[in-house]
C-alpha cells in the first residue's frame, strides 16, 4: 500500500505530461481552441436557465447564477466519472507496451478535468460579480477544501469504473446513463426546499448533495458551510476514494492481457 | 555516472523465482454483458501455460540473453521482468531502475514537439523534469534530429520517431536496461551507435537484458545465454557453446519441416501421375515427372549430408557418385559451423559402378549473395579403387557469414559423373571484428611512431 502511494509519487512527472497532454491536445486543432472550456458551460447554463425560469418558472433568485454555481462542479464530476471510465481502455497502447503505476492514468484523467473545472471558475466568479451578490471572503476559505473533497470522490469513482470497464465494456454505457439520471437527484437545477420532505433524507445519501450545497452556502448563500454537510461530503468522499482505491490495485494486475 | 568502485558484481539485481504465466486465449471473446448473454460459448477459453515455472538470477552488472524460437516464451519474460504483466505464480525482484527499449514511443503523442516529447516519454520511465533538463542536449545530440526537435512529431519519418524514442530510453542512465529486439533502428551508421552506447553502458555496470534473433549482437553483449523452449530454460550458460547449440537445433528443425514437406508434394505428385496416366502423355505429365525426379533426388541428398540444404540440385550421369560428405571442425566432429583460422577436413566418400581414372575431385564455396569464394580441385590419372574416401584438409580463411558447399566429379574430357549444387550451409563465425570482407589476409599492423621535440 505505501509501496503503491510511493510508487505513484515517483511518476508524479508523468502525471503532470499526461495533465499537460491531456489539456492541451484536447482542443488542438479546434479554431476556438482552449476556448471552448468556457462556451460549452456557458451554453449550458444558458438553455438551462432559459428553460427552468421561463418555462418551468423556478422559483430561485437570480437562478442563472445559482445554476452555474451547481453546474460547474457537477461538469468536473460526470466528466471525470464519464471519461474516467474509458480513460484506461483509450490509454491501452500505453498500458500493453510500457510499465508504470497504472493509479497514473485516472488520477492525470481527473486531474485534467479539475484543472478545467478551476478555470471555468472565471466564468463562476464572473456571474457572482454581475449578479451584485458580492463575495463573503470568510466563506471563500471552504472552497479549496470543498474543492479537494470533490476531487477526492471524483477520483474514487474514476478508480472503479475505470478499472472495471477494461474486464466488462457494457459499463461505459451503464455509466452515461447513471450520469444522465444523478444531475436530477443533485440539487443543480432546484434546491433542497423543491423536495418533499420525506425525500430528503434520501437526497443526502447521495454524495453530492452536499458537495453542491456546500460550494451553494459558500458562493449563493454566502454563508459558513454548515458542519453536517461538511461532514457528509468528507465522509462519503473519503470513503468512496478508499474503495475506489483498494478496487483499483484488485484489478490492475491483468490489465495488459485484457486490452 | 556512476561509481564504477561501487560495483559489487555478486550483488543480485534480478531474481525470478519459480516464475509461472498463463495466458487466457478466447476463441472470440465476448466483451459485452449482451454477448455474454445471448451466445455464452463466446466466454470458452483455453489456458496457455507460456512459462512453466522459469527460475534465474541476474547479477548487477551482468548482461544476459534470452534466446528460443518465437512464442518459446521471451517476450512474456521480459514483460513480466518490466511490470507490465505479472506473475501467476512465483515472484520477480528487481532492483533499481529499470528502462525498457520494448516498445519505443510509446506515449508520444503526435501533435506536440519532438522537445515535449522527450519530456513526456522520459517521465514514463520515472524521470523528473529536472533530470530530463541535464539530459536534454545529450537525447538531442544522440538522436541526431537537432532541426527537426521544435516540430510536431507527427511530421517525423519513422527512422526519425525511432531514433528520438531509443534516444530518450537509452539516456535514462538506468540501473537495469530490458531490450527486445531493437538494434533494428534506423540507418546503419545509428545501429551500430546504439550498440556502441549500449556497449558503454554496460561498462558503467548497467545490468542488460536482451531479446533478440541476432546472435552476433548477443555474442558480442552478453556474459550469458538463457535459451527457452516450451516454458523451461533448456540451458543457460557461455553465449558461443549456448549460441551454437541453438542454431544447430533452429537449422535441424527447419530441414525436418521442409522434408516434411517435400514428401507432401512427393505424394500428391504420386497421386496425380497414377491418374494423369491413363490418359495420353500430355505435356503436363512430363513437368509432373521431372519434379518428381528432383524431389528423389533430394531425398538422396539427405544421405549424403546430415546438414544437406532442400533446395539442393543434384546432376550428371551417376556412374559415380559422392554417397558422403562431412565438414569436420579441428576437434574432429562434424558441424555446419566453422570459424575464422580453424582447422577443419572435409571428408567426401566416393562410389562408381567400376575403376575410375582420369578423375577430378571438385570442391567450390559461395558466399549466400552469389559471390564466389573459394575453389579447388584434385586430379588423379592413374586408376583408382572403385570406392573410397577423399579428403581435403584446410585452414578456414574465410570471415563471418553464410556459404554454400558445391561438388563435382569429373572426367577430364568435361563430362560430369556427379554434380551437387548448395548442398549444405556452411556459417563461419569471425571472433574478432577488426577484419571485413570474405577472407582474412594474415594481417598484421605495425605502428611507426615519430619521435616528437621534447625541450624537456
Amino acid at each position: 500500500m505505501i509501496q503503491r502511494i510511493k510508487n505513484i509519487y515517483a511518476y508524479r512527472d508523468m502525471i503532470y505530461s499526461l495533465v499537460r497532454r491531456e489539456l492541451r491536445g484536447r482542443y488542438k486543432g479546434s479554431v476556438l481552441g482552449f476556448l471552448w472550456t468556457y462556451i460549452n458551460p456557458l451554453c449550458q447554463v444558458i438553455i438551462y436557465s432559459a428553460v427552468f425560469s421561463v418555462i418551468f418558472k423556478v422559483n430561485i433568485e437570480k437562478f442563472y447564477l445559482y445554476l452555474i454555481i451547481g453546474m460547474m462542479p457537477w461538469t468536473f464530476f460526470s466528466s471525470s466519472v464519464q471519461g474516467g471510465s474509458t480513460c484506461i481502455r483509450a490509454q491501452a497502447d500505453m498500458v500493453k507496451k510500457i510499465y508504470f503505476p497504472r493509479e497514473v492514468i485516472p488520477i492525470a484523467y481527473v486531474t485534467s478535468t479539475f484543472v478545467n473545472m478551476l478555470l471555468s471558475f472565471i466564468i463562476v466568479f464572473l456571474a457572482v460579480l454581475v449578479s451584485g451578490f458580492g463575495f463573503n471572503v470568510q466563506t471563500l476559505l471552504y472552497l479549496p477544501l470543498i474543492m479537494v473533497v470533490e476531487y477526492l470522490l471524483a477520483l474514487g469513482l474514476a478508480f472503479i469504473v475505470s478499472s472495471i470497464t477494461v474486464y466488462f465494456r457494457d459499463l461505459e454505457q451503464i455509466v452515461g446513463v447513471i450520469m444522465m439520471a444523478w444531475i436530477y437527484i443533485t440539487p443543480i437545477m432546484y434546491n433542497m426546499e423543491y423536495i418533499p420532505e420525506q425525500y430528503r433524507q434520501l437526497i443526502v445519501l447521495n454524495p453530492m448533495t452536499p458537495i453542491v450545497e456546500v460550494y451553494h452556502q459558500i458562493l449563493y448563500y454566502r454563508m459558513i458551510p454548515t458542519t453536517n454537510y461538511l461532514l457528509l461530503a468528507c465522509g462519503a468522499s473519503l470513503l468512496v476514494f478508499v474503495i475506489g482505491f483498494f478496487v483499483f490495485t484488485k484489478l490492475d494486475k491483468n490489465f495488459a492481457e485484457e486490452l | 555516472m556512476k561509481d564504477l568502485q561501487s560495483i559489487d558484481k555478486n550483488e543480485i539485481a534480478i531474481e525470478v523465482k519459480d516464475v509461472k504465466k498463463k495466458f487466457r486465449s478466447y476463441q472470440d471473446k465476448a466483451t459485452s454483458f449482451k454477448e455474454r448473454f445471448v451466445n455464452p460459448s463466446r466466454g470458452k477459453h483455453q489456458d496457455v501455460m507460456v512459462l512453466k515455472g522459469i527460475s534465474f538470477q541476474v547479477a548487477r552488472g551482468e548482461a544476459v540473453g534470452i534466446i528460443g524460437k518465437n512464442g518459446c516464451g521471451k517476450s512474456t519474460t521480459l514483460k513480466l521482468l518490466t511490470g507490465i504483466l505479472s506473475p501467476n505464480e512465483g515472484s520477480i525482484n528487481m532492483k533499481g531502475r529499470v528502462s525498457s527499449l520494448i516498445e519505443l514511443g510509446a506515449g508520444f503523442h503526435p501533435d506536440m514537439t519532438g522537445r515535449e516529447n522527450i519530456y513526456t516519454n522520459a517521465s514514463i520511465f520515472g524521470i523528473t523534469r529536472k533530470e530530463v533538463d541535464k539530459r536534454l542536449s545529450d537525447i538531442i545530440r544522440f538522436s541526431e534530429l537537432e532541426e527537426f526537435i521544435d516540430n510536431p512529431v507527427r511530421t517525423y519519418s519513422s527512422g526519425m520517431y525511432m531514433r528520438l524514442a531509443f534516444a530518450v530510453a537509452i539516456n535514462v542512465d538506468a540501473d537495469i536496461l530490458l531490450i527486445d529486439e531493437i538494434l533494428a533502428v534506423g540507418d546503419s551508421s545509428f545501429q551500430k551507435k546504439c550498440f556502441e552506447k549500449l556497449k558503454e553502458i554496460k561498462a558503467n555496470g548497467t545490468t542488460i537484458v536482451i531479446v533478440s534473433h541476432s546472435m552476433d549482437q548477443m555474442y558480442k553483449i552478453c556474459d550469458r545465454l538463457i535459451w527457452l523452449e516450451n516454458g523451461h530454460i533448456k540451458d543457460e550458460g557461455i553465449p558461443r557453446i549456448i549460441g551454437e547449440e541453438y542454431l544447430h537445433q533452429m537449422e535441424n528443425g527447419r530441414i525436418d519441416r521442409i522434408e516434411e514437406e517435400n514428401r507432401q508434394i512427393k505424394d500428391e505428385l504420386e497421386n496425380k501421375l497414377a491418374n494423369e496416366e491413363k490418359a495420353e502423355d500430355s505435356e503436363e505429365v512430363s513437368v509432373l515427372k521431372k519434379r518428381q525426379k528432383e524431389l528423389e533426388y533430394n531425398e538422396t541428398l539427405k544421405d549424403v549430408c546430415k546438414y544437406y540444404q532442400p533446395g539442393a540440385r543434384r546432376g550428371g550421369t551417376g556412374e559415380a557418385k559422392y554417397c558422403s560428405v562431412i565438414l569436420e571442425n579441428e576437434h574432429g566432429n562434424e558441424t555446419n559451423i566453422i570459424h575464422t583460422g580453424e582447422k577443419c577436413r572435409v571428408r567426401l566418400g566416393y562410389k562408381a559402378d567400376h575403376k575410375l581414372e582420369n578423375i577430378r575431385f571438385s570442391l567450390g564455396i559461395t558466399r549466400e549473395d552469389g559471390i564466389y569464394a573459394y575453389g579447388s580441385c584434385k586430379e588423379f590419372r592413374e586408376a583408382i579403387a572403385s570406392q573410397g574416401e577423399i579428403i581435403l584438409s584446410f585452414t578456414n580463411a574465410l570471415l563471418s557469414g553464410k556459404y554454400v558447399l558445391d561438388l563435382w566429379l569429373e572426367t577430364f574430357d568435361g563430362q560430369a559423373l556427379d554434380s551437387i549444387h548448395s548442398l549444405m550451409l556452411i556459417c563461419v563465425e569471425t571472433e574478432s571484428d577488426d577484419e571485413k570482407g570474405f577472407c582474412t589476409m594474415g594481417r598484421n599492423w605495425t605502428l611507426v611512431q615519430k619521435q616528437e621535440d621534447c625541450n624537456e
